[in-house]
Order: C-alpha cells, then structure tokens, then sequence
C-alpha cells in the first residue's frame, strides 16, 4: 500500500501504541472516582485510528475497489450466536495476504479493541456490537497465521459477554469454535502467529516467534479457562475437571502463573478428584500444589511481619493458604481411611478378614501387572522430581492392615498440626472445628484398623476430649448446625467406647458377673452417650421447649436415630435396684413409641429410618411385657 | 409474626426508572419495559425481534415504574421488614441491578428532598418514631455501622483516616460467630445522630463518574443497624431481643464479576470471571461435594450476608431496570436473576436474649454503678454523723433511693444542709473552740470531695443512661396515639393492596383455569350425548351378541352330546374286535399283520402293505434286451440266409407258425398236459419231435 510508509501510516501506529498503553498500564492508576478516564482516552484514540484507516483505504480503495466487487462477499454471520462449528472459515473468503484481506484484519482489529474497550467500561450492549463488528470483518477472511490470534480473542471476548448475561449456551457456541480452530490451526500451520498489535507495528518492532507463539498459547489458555466455567455452569463436571487441569497444566508450562494461586487451585482440583475416588490423581495434584506453593517462598517471621505491613500481610496469606492445602491433604487422608474401611467392613461393621485377603491378592496382581497409568501429569523439568518425592510420602492404596492405615493416619494428623496452627479457635471458629471434627475422624477410621480393643477405646477417648470442651464452649444460636453436629458426633463417641467395654468385659470374664467397677464405668458411659443424643434433641425444640411437630428434612434421620438410641441405652443401663430399673425402661418405652407414633403420623419419615423404625415397633411391643414382669416381680418381693 | 416454624422465601420487588435524557435524545424507541403495578408483572419487549414474537412476562411480588414515588416503594414493600427488625428479627435489603439502574437512588435517594429519600433514610425515621412512640418500659440501643466491600476488601466507612489503612479482617468468635474486626459502631441516639454517620460515611464511599452513571457506585456498601430492646417479661425479669437491619448497596451487577461477589449463596448469578486468577472459584464449584475440603468457598460479601440468603433473616431484594432498549439483555438478565432469587428461603428467628447484647452490658453497667453512688451516699451520711453528734432525721429508705433527680437534689440538700450546720458550728466553735475548725475543715474537704466523686458517677450514669433510648419520654400522646393509628391504618392499606395484588395474581391463574374448564365443559356435554347414543347402540349389539352366544353355546352342547355318544359306541366296537383279535388271532399272527398295516391318510383308512415291496418288483425284472432289429432273438447271418432260402429245421423255433403239408400224427412226448392241449389247439401246430422239442425249449423261456 502506498501509504504504508507515509507519515500518516506512522501517526496511526503511534496513536495505537498509545491506546494500548493508555487502556493496560495507565488505566490502573486511574483514581477511583474516575474510574475508567484512560480507558476513555484509549477509546478516542481507537475511534480515531478506525476513521483514519476508513480513509487510508478510501483513498486507495478506487484501484482496488474493482477487486473487493468482483470477489463474492462471503456471507453473513447470524447476528448473535455462533454455528457450532465454523471451521469452512479456513478454506474460503480473502487470503490475509491479500490487500482485502490485510485491511480486513486490520479493521477487525481495532474493532475487537473498541469492543473490548467497551465492555470494560461497563457498556456492554455497544462492545457486542463492535465485537460482532469485527466478526464480520473475520468472516471475510481465511484463517491464516496472520489473523488467526484475533479469530480467537474476539470468540473469547463474546463467549464471556454471553455468559455474563446468562446465556450459556451461546458463549459455549463461540468459545468451542475458538477452541477448534486453534486445533484446527496447530494441525494444519503450526507456525507461530502474528499477534494483533503487529498490524500496526513497524517492521522493527516486530515480535519474536516465541513471543508470538507465548502470546497465542495465553489466548487458547483463556479459551480453556472459560469453557471449564461453561461446562462447571451445564453441570459437566468431568469434562470442566478436564479443562480445568489443562488450564492449570498449560499456566505451568508457559510458567504464567502466581505460585500461591496455582497451588490453591490444584488443591481444590485435588478435592473433586478425591470425591470421584480417584485417589491417584488426587495425590498428584496435593503433591503439587504442595510443591509450588514452595516456590511463594519463605514464610516471613514474626519479627519481620511486626516491622512492616506489607510483611504482615504476606505473612498471613502465605499461612492461611498453606494451611488451606494442608488441610486439603486432612480430607484426602480421611477419605482414604474412610472408603477403605467401607471396602473392609463386614455387615456389622467389623473388619472381614475374607474381603482383607481377597484385596491383598488384588492388589499384588495388580503389582504384578505393573502399577496403572498415571492420567494427569503436572510439571516442568525442574518441578517434577519433587513433585514425585512428595507423591511417595503417602500411597494412594486402600490400606488393608493396621500398619498402613496407621502410616495414613500419621501423615494426617500432622497436617492436622500444620493446619491448625493457623485456623485457631480465636477467630477462625468455623475452620478450626471442621479440622477438629476431621481429627476426630480420622482417629475413627483409625480406630477401625485396630484390632486391641483397649487400644481402640482409647482412640474414641481422644476423641471425646477433643470435642467436648468446644461444643460447651459454642453459641448456641451462631453455631447451632456445628453443635448438633458436634453433640451427635460425641454420643455416638461415648456410644462406641460403651460397646467395647462391654465387649472387653465379657471376653475377660466369661461367666462371672461384671465387677462393680466396670459397671459404673459402663454405666457413665452409657448416661454420656444418651446426655448427648439428648441434648441434640433438646437443640430441636422451639424457643419453648416444645418439640417440633414437623422434623425438617435435614434434621429429620438424625432425630429418629437419636430417640432410637436413647430408647436402646436406657434399657441398657445395668443396675440392680428395679425401681431404676422400671424406670430406665419406661423411658425406653417412651422413646421407642415416640419413633413408632411419628412416623405413622408423618408416613414419609419412614423411609428415612427404616431398620430403627421396624426395631422399635418390635420393641414397643416386647418392652411393656418386660416391665409387667418386672412389676410382678417387684410385687411379689414386697 | 412468630411462627415457629416459618420459612418465607426472599421478597423481590422490581423497580424500573424512566428514560433519562441521553435516552430520550438518542432514541424515539421508547422504553421497552413495561409494568402492570396491579399485577406485579413485568413485561419485556425485545426490541430487535419482530412483534409478533411474544414478550417476556415475568411476576413478582410488587413492581414500580418509572412514575413511583420512593415511599411508595418503602411504605408497600420495605415497612414490613423494618417493623419485624424492630420485633427482633434480622431483616436485609438489597439492591440489585444493572449500572446507571438506580440502586443507589433506591437505597439512598436525595437527602435534601424529603419525597425523594430513599429506602435508608426512611428507615432511620421509622425506627426513631417508633421508639419514640413505644411505651416506657421498653428501652432501646441502636449502633450503627457503615462499610464497603471493594475489590474484596473491607472498609470502614466511620473510621476517618480509613483510607490510609488496611482492610479489615472478617473472624469469628466462639461466642458471637462472624464478625469484622475492629469495625467502628456508632451508638445514635437520634436521628440526627445516625444521619451524620450515614453522611459521614458516604463521602467515604468510592464513587466514580463513567459513561454510563455519573455516579457510579464501584464498591459494594453495607450500612448495619443494630437495635437492641429490653422489655420486662411476665416473668418480670428483662428480655432483650436484638434485630439487625443489613442495608445493602451492590456495585451494578457488571461489576460483580470483577468485585468478588461470586460466592456459595450468590452463585445463582452465574458470571464467568474474567481473570485467571478466579481459576479457584471454578474449581470449588466442581469439588463442593460431599466430603472433600474447598479452600475458597465464598466472598466476604457473602459470609457477611450468610443469614440473609437463605439463613435466619427476612430478606428483601430490590431489583432495578433501566428502560432503555440498548440494555436489552442486560435487563433480560437482571430479571431472570430476580425470578431465580425468589426461590430462596429464609427461615427467620426472633433473636431473643443473646448473648452478646451490648444493651444488658449497659443495663449492668448502669446497676454497678447506681449501688455505687448508693453506697457512696450512705458513706456521706455517715461520715455526716460522726461530724456533728446531734441525731439526724433521716428517712431509712434513702439508701435505697432510685430515682436519679432526687438522689441529685437530696444529695445537694445534705450539702447545704451540711455548710449551714457547718457555718454555724463554726460560728460556735471559734467562739470557744479554735482548736477543733482546723479539723473541721479537714472534714469538710473530704465531704467535698466525696460530693466531687458522687458527682462524677453521676455524671457516668447520666452519660449511660443517655445512652438507652426510652420510650415515652417526651410524648404528647394525644398525636401520638393518633399516629400510631395512622401508621396502623396505612400498614393496612399496604396489607390490603399487597392482598389484592395477590389476589389478582391469583384470579388471573384461575381465570385461566376456568376459561380452559368451560371449554371442556361444553364439550363435555355434547360429549356425554353422543356418549349415551353410542352406548344404547353398542348395548343393543350386545344383548344381540349375548343371544347369539347361548345358541351356539346349546348347539355346542347338542353335538358333544352326539359325539360322546358316537365315542361310546366306537369304543364298545374296538373293545369287540380287540377281543376277537386276542382270542382268535395267535399273536404271531397278529404282529405280522399289524407291521403290514399302514394307514393311508388319503383314503382315510388302513391298508396292507404288499407282502413284496412294489419298487423292487421292478428293478429285478428288466426287460428283454434286444438284440437284433424286428427279430426276438439273435440271429446269425446264416441263419438269415437260411430262412431267406426257405425252411430248415434247424431254424424252425424262429417260425412256430410255419406249417408245411407234414400229416404226421402226434407223437406221445413228455409235454406237459397244458402244453399239450395248447399245441392241440393250435390247429397249424407241428407234430413232429423236433418241433416238440423246440416247444419245450421256448416254454423254459
């Protein structure tokens, strides 16, 4: 083009120049009363420049005007939306080398600049149109590897605008073409593209190839970003895993990431492997997240955080996240011991030998056959040794034995340490108790494991004296969900360390009867346990201590077992004198009829309780014979 | 009010503002929202597609277009709220909405203009009037405090040099759950009082000009009012219920992607984030399962706001429109939103006797320190006694006195009463005692200082007491009461249009209904005509159908009976024949025969198989070759030639019927006698032996 080399070429690219500065750089320092001045200067510069290439090719349209007639004008995009795949872009309309083609580019340039421009400054309805502008400028071009950076961004651009409005669907249309013609491209071209600001960059100032393929492979990372939020938002949520991990995969590999950041969000992807089950890519992702959050650097002392500010800050956010991932590691452990123990338990939820050696034999065949393929792979060169070491700290098997689960539990415990450092209790409620309550559990699946009953009693001991306190200490009107959570959790404690007792006295003394010790002993346990399911019920009741009519749904299980093992430990309760005795059992009585009434008057509860539901109806049929038989025999003492 | 088990969901009223200038100018469109005030409906053009497209209607619990007054707008919608924060409820409003929509006109409005007030203001006059007006009894504390959430930091709006510092942390505490950390809370004690706080802090509010809005909020601003009331009980001890009133204003609704407010209970408004770095969120959206830990979660907006979304409060939402047709989608989204969010459900409790009320801490506070002036009075008299030795008449329930003014009077009383006792003490003392005056005064500088000390407590206590606002202090209760009335019947009014708007709402669903019945109605009934026509037709076919069952039911019968019969009789027969068969036929016999038996089912009958089988006949019996053309056997050449020349006896067999004038008589041979009489009858036949014996020959052919 004649003009290229003119003066006026080069005021249009220093008016560019100074858009892009205005709009990235200075445009955060805008004062926040004026929020979007810079970007308000950037926009007039843009317009300007669109009216001076308008003209530019005016000028010189007329020996080319022929030309752009004579060429079928591709046809026209549908307005909004976007077909599905669009892919005959890289076969018709202008080659970009073309004149046409170079002048398309460019005005579909600065248009995607205008819309974006727009967007940012809040008028989204004026970027679309500019957005879709620039489409159309496109959509008279084939893909090449001059325009093909600006195919993308301009979908991007529109996939968000559309998602922000709430139509998912037809940001979904855009970014998935976006995404197959980046395919498309590195299939069939590969070389690296020119980026948009080159089109009005003097020769000199041309980028680099690996600048250009960094800026490119960024604009596909967005793609991806965004397509896992579209997918998260259709409910796909594997697919969205997928696209989520590439993401992270790909900030790795361009190293275009904040390593605090980075690890937190493999941490939660860690989270939804480890519900799947997928305990392998679970650890990988822990591992890490571990790793990276490494390179963040040291966490700043006490006495340097006193010093400044900045430092406090950094200080706390460095240990908050740490302990975060830690705490992702407690949940990845617990839910290790916990899915093991539900392989391994018998119907009475006791360890089955049968089903322990039959996974043994499993699992040695699967060793045999050499271990499986790992399917997520993070990592740079320098990353990837780590990574492995930290892998190799835990395994990512079911335990079987003990000995393993104990190594489990260890590794979780002391990331139960390392977390709750930082959640205390004095300002961080919420965390801090979830921690303990994972504590708590993960002593519970230890607890399974362990074959010494004493040993096992003492476990749920430890777990008692960890909770107990804190559920006395709570508000009962801010905490009320973690109270219920936290009595029921204690009864059902106190509950567990009651049957093994029970079970240790009559393995050591067989048919002598208990001496009185273990009876008192069994016997506070046994008042703990129904205090407890009692004072979760109690915290159901109305402000006047009626009992609610109607269970709500959440509330509703826990609330027919609690009567129901109220009922049972009442009639469990030893004592020799029948009066007390009598009485123990009118109140099991009370409870069992209590769980039988309920649910005839509220048939859909049953459900909710069948087997507790079926027991208690045998029971508030038995027990009134027990307690005739045990007056007549009162009667006849007296 | 206090239901117990009551889940409400939140309240959405829509508001839409008029066609602002820029709007008007640029376009002769007009606005492309419109209202139905009575129906709570919002209809909305799109105005790209064609009119025969149907428009979107959407109902809500009350709308207000461009023409609504703000108090109408808080009388109808937001009254009802602020009266059960004064019952002890948590109640929230916010406003939602595109930017340039109104929210902060909405929540604030012009302060000057008294119709122009918006929802916070006029909240501050309803609470302060009624506490004004309620009994005495109750006593009242209202605090007040004012942040901003920007870029997902807390601001104190109060704190003056707030800019300069850092901000604030949300924690929680075992004993009063989530709270900000060194947040500055105002106790008011007027209304002016609380509007200088507001006034104050919106000069602090981050506020920006843009195209789109002048003044565009850019932060998310919450204004938290406590109220604290202590009533007696029947019990007689003192009950305190505390409500809190959550004001918010968002940022425009384009921004909240940017400002953080994705979160667990706001993620209905699904926006994706712009930035990579909200990666987390995305992923803590995909891993919010059942057992697993997700570090990110919520926003401080939300964790703020727990309760209002879904938890114990009483929740208003205030979504704003703005008419103009280039926003299309944006009000398309705002009003889905706003359908979405009116299916959460609160579950709100009066929040009585907590714990943390700052109100009993003051009522405590104010206790200690009355029995500390009490006591220190008492000290005073005492003291008082041992100066001067005379008796002094005091009334024993002094000590115990209660009300402040009298214990101010009094205690200036003894004062007084003291300095003139004292004077004339004096008086008498220098007349003779000069000694005693030094001590004296000694004493009298302790009694003033002790009356400094009472008068610092109760200047405290006074400050205290200042505090607690009590009802029923400066009432003219003639207007009162008549307000109240007032106050009563418009709450009723907006009861009574909420009601009708409800109802209308209804009628118009059962309109529809009822419409759509009548149609099948009537239809119905031609229906059961042609019904019952084509019921008589198909009965009479079935009473046909019914006697043409029986005749051939009793022709059925006729013919078993006939056929049993004709079995009977067949039976009897075989019975016969076996019987014959055993006793006549031997078995050897019978088997023979019964494996020559085959039953032909073409003729329908059993035949005997040929003793020889009838193909094999055949094959063994071929036919005669011939060997020689018209001859039956063959003949040599010779022999030809012979026969040609004439006869010969050699070839005579050839020619049986070849007779020659031979007259010999027959010779006696050994011709069987069948033989013989076929040759006898043979007129022509040859008597000779060699013809004889040709004969013999040819018959052991």
């Amino acid at each position: 083009m004649a003009s290229f080399s003119s003066n006026e070429w080069k005021a249009v690219c220093a008016k560019f120049t100074n858009a892009q500065q205005l709009s990235d750089v200075e445009s955060r320092t805008d004062p926040e009363n004026d929020p979007f001045r810079s970007k308000y200067k950037a926009r007039e510069l843009l317009t300007e420049i669109y009216c001076s290439l308008k003209n530019f090719e005016a000028g010189d349209g007329e020996e080319h005007d022929d030309g752009e007639t004579s060429e079928p004008e591709p046809t026209e995009e549908p307005l909004d939306g976007e077909k599905p795949v669009d892919l005959d872009a890289f076969s018709r309309g202008w080659s970009s080398d073309s004149r046409a083609g170079l002048r398309a580019a460019r005005l579909a340039a600065v248009e995607y600049y205008l819309g974006v421009n727009h967007v940012d400054t809040e008028e989204l309805s004026a970027g679309q149109e500019h957005l879709m502008n620039c489409m159309k400028h496109l959509g008279k071009c084939r893909v090449s590897s001059e325009n093909v950076s600006l195919f993308i961004h301009v979908r991007n651009q529109l996939g968000i605008l559309w998602a922000g409005r709430d139509e998912t669907e037809k940001s979904q249309g855009f970014l998935e073409t976006a995404e197959s013609i980046y395919q498309r491209y590195m299939k069939e071209n590969g070389s690296p593209p020119t980026d948009m600001t080159e089109y009005f960059c003097s020769e000199e100032n041309q980028l680099t190839h690996q600048e250009r393929t960094k800026k490119f492979e960024l604009a596909y990372t967005h793609t991806l970003y965004y397509l896992a939020q579209v997918y998260q938002y259709f409910g796909e949520n594997e697919r969205a895993a997928n696209y989520c991990y590439s993401t992270l995969q790909r900030q790795l590999q361009l190293n275009q990431f904040n390593p605090m950041e980075w690890a937190l969000n493999a941490a939660t992807l860690s989270q939804y492997y480890i519900t799947k089950g997928q305990y392998m890519e679970g650890r990988h992702c822990l591992a890490a997240a571990t790793v990276i959050s490494g390179l963040a650097g040291e966490v700043p002392s006490e006495a340097a955080a006193q010093e400044s500010e900045a430092e406090r800050d950094r200080r706390e956010q460095l240990k908050q996240k740490r302990s975060e991932i830690a705490r992702c590691w407690i949940k990845y452990c617990l839910n290790l011991l916990r899915d093991a123990k539900k392989l391994l338990e018998d119907n009475i939820g006791e360890l089955d030998t049968d089903r322990q050696d039959e996974l043994r034999r499993a699992r040695r065949r699967e060793e045999e056959e050499e271990g499986r393929k790992q399917a997520l792979l993070f990592g740079s060169e320098d990353t990837f040794d780590s990574i492995a070491s930290v892998e190799e700290k835990v395994s990512y098997l079911f335990p079987l034995d003990f000995t393993e689960a104990r190594a489990i539990f260890l590794v979780g415990q002391n990331y139960v340490n390392q977390a709750k450092e930082h959640f205390q209790m004095d300002g961080f409620v919420t965390d801090h108790i979830e921690i303990l309550q994972d504590h708590s559990a993960l002593f519970r699946a230890l607890a399974f494991f362990e074959e010494d009953v004493e040993r096992r009693c003492k476990m749920h001991k430890r777990r008692v004296d960890m909770l107990e306190p804190i559920c006395n200490d709570l508000n009962s009107q801010y905490y009320l969900l973690i109270r219920r959570q936290l009595m029921f959790e204690l009864a059902e404690t106190y509950n567990e360390m009651m049957d093994l007792k029970l079970t240790l006295a009559n393995r050591q003394e067989d048919s002598q009867s208990l001496d009185n010790h273990t009876i008192k002993k069994f016997n506070h346990l046994c008042s703990a346990s129904a205090k407890y399911f009692q004072m979760f019920l109690d915290s159901l009741c109305s402000p006047e201590g009626k009992i609610p009519e109607h269970l709500e749904e959440d509330v509703l299980r826990p609330a027919l077992v609690a009567r129901f093992r109220v009922a049972r430990l009442h009639s469990k309760l030893i004592s020799s004198s029948p009066p007390v005795q009598l009485d123990n059992l009118n109140k099991a009585l009370e409870n069992y009829k209590y769980v039988v009434q309920y649910c005839e008057a509220h048939p859909e509860a049953a459900a909710a309780a069948e087997t507790e539901l079926e027991l208690s109806k045998e029971m508030v049929g038995l027990l009134p014979l027990k307690i005739n038989r045990l007056k007549a025999r009162m009667a006849t003492n007296n | 009010m206090s239901k117990n088990k009551s889940s409400e969901s939140v309240k959405v009223v829509v508001r839409c503002r008029p066609l602002n200038r820029k709007e008007e100018s640029s376009g002769p469109v007009g606005g492309i929202v419109q209202m139905d005030l009575r129906l709570g409906q919002v209809i909305l053009r799109n105005p790209r597609a064609s009119p025969s497209e149907p428009q979107k209607t959407f109902t809500f619990d009350a709308v207000y277009d461009g023409n609504s007054k703000q108090r109408d707008l808080y009388d109808e919608s937001v009254r009802p709220l602020i009266d059960s924060v004064l019952a002890g409820f948590n109640g929230t409003i916010f406003a939602y909405g595109q930017t340039g929509t109104g929210k902060t006109y909405t929540m604030q409005g012009a302060w000057l203009d008294p119709e122009k007030r918006g929802v916070i203001p006029n909240a501050f006059d309803h609470i302060f009037t009624h506490i004004s007006r309620s009994q005495s009894d109750k006593q009242y504390l209202v605090r007040a405090s004012y942040l901003e959430i920007y870029r997902e930091e807390i601001r104190d709006l109060l704190d003056p040099n707030h800019s300069s510092t850092r901000g604030l942390d949300l924690r929680e505490s075992p004993e009063t759950g989530v709270y900000v950390q060194d947040l500055t809370s105002c106790v008011c004690k007027s209304i002016k009082e609380i509007e200088e706080v507001m006034n104050v802090g919106n000069q602090a509010r981050v506020v920006g000009a843009t195209d789109m809005n002048e003044h565009s909020s850019r932060s998310h601003a919450l204004f938290l009012i406590t109220v604290e009331c202590s009533q007696p009980g029947p019990d007689g001890r003192k009950h305190i219920r505390v409500g809190r009133l959550n004001l918010v204003d968002l940022a425009g609704s384009e921004r909240q992607a940017k400002t953080g407010v994705h979160g667990e209970r706001l993620k209905e408004a699904a926006k994706i984030n712009l930035s990579l770095s909200a990666l987390g969120n995305v992923i803590s959206a995909l891993a919010d399962g059942r057992s697993g830990h997700v570090p990110y979660r919520d926003s401080k907006l939300t964790r703020l706001l727990q309760d209002s979304l879904g938890g114990n409060a009483k929740t208003v939402m205030v979504a704003t429109l703005g008419p103009a047709p280039a926003h299309y989608d944006e009000t398309l989204t705002t009003l889905r939103y706003a359908n979405r969010a009116k299916n959460i459900q609160n579950q709100p409790k009066v929040n009585e006797d907590p714990k943390d009320a700052l109100l009993r801490e003051f009522q405590k506070e104010i206790a200690r320190l009355k029995a500390q002036l009490n006591h220190r009075r008492w000290r005073s008299k005492q003291k008082k006694e041992q100066v001067d030795c005379e008796d002094w008449g005091r009334d024993s329930d002094e000590e115990m006195e209660d009300e402040e003014e009298a214990v101010e009077t009094e205690t200036d009383d003894y004062v007084k009463l003291e300095e003139q006792r004292l004077e004339r003490e004096k008086e008498a003392i220098t007349e003779d005692q000069f000694l005693l005056v030094e001590e004296k005064q000694k004493l009298l500088g302790d009694l003033r200082k002790e009356q400094e000390a009472t008068e610092q407590l109760t200047a405290k206590y006074k400050a205290m007491e200042s505090k607690l606002l009590v009802g029923g202090k400066n009432i003219m209760d003639h207007t009162n009461e008549q307000q109240k009335m007032l106050e009563v019947k418009r709450q009723e009014i907006a009861e009574q249009t909420r009601k009708e708007r409800e109802i209308q709402q209804q009628m118009l669903v059962q309109d529809e209904e009822t419409v759509e019945l009548r149609e099948t109605f009537t239809s119905l009934q031609q229906e059961v005509e042609a019904k019952t026509k084509k019921l008589k037709k198909l009965y009479s076919k079935l009473q046909c159908i019914k006697a043409e069952i029986k005749d051939m039911n009793d022709e059925h019968v006729g013919s078993r009976q006939e056929l049993e019969q004709t079995q009977n009789e067949l039976t009897r027969e075989l019975k016969f024949k076996y019987l014959i068969i055993e006793n006549f036929i031997p078995p050897e016999e019978k088997n023979k025969i019964m494996n020559r038996l085959t039953f032909d089912p073409e003729e329908d009958q059993w035949n005997f198989q040929p003793l020889v089988p009838a193909q094999s006949k055949f094959s063994q019996m071929k036919k005669r070759p011939t060997s020689a053309v018209g001859y039956k056997r063959p003949i040599s050449q010779y022999a030809r030639v012979a026969i040609a020349m004439g006869a010969h006896s050699r070839f005579r067999a050839e020619n049986i019927m070849f007779l020659e004038l031979d007259m010999c008589p027959p010779n006696p041979s050994s011709l069987d006698c069948l033989a013989e009489a076929a040759t006898n009858q043979t007129p022509s036949q040859e008597n000779s032996p060699t013809r004889n014996r040709d004969i013999h020959k040819s018959s052991s052919w």
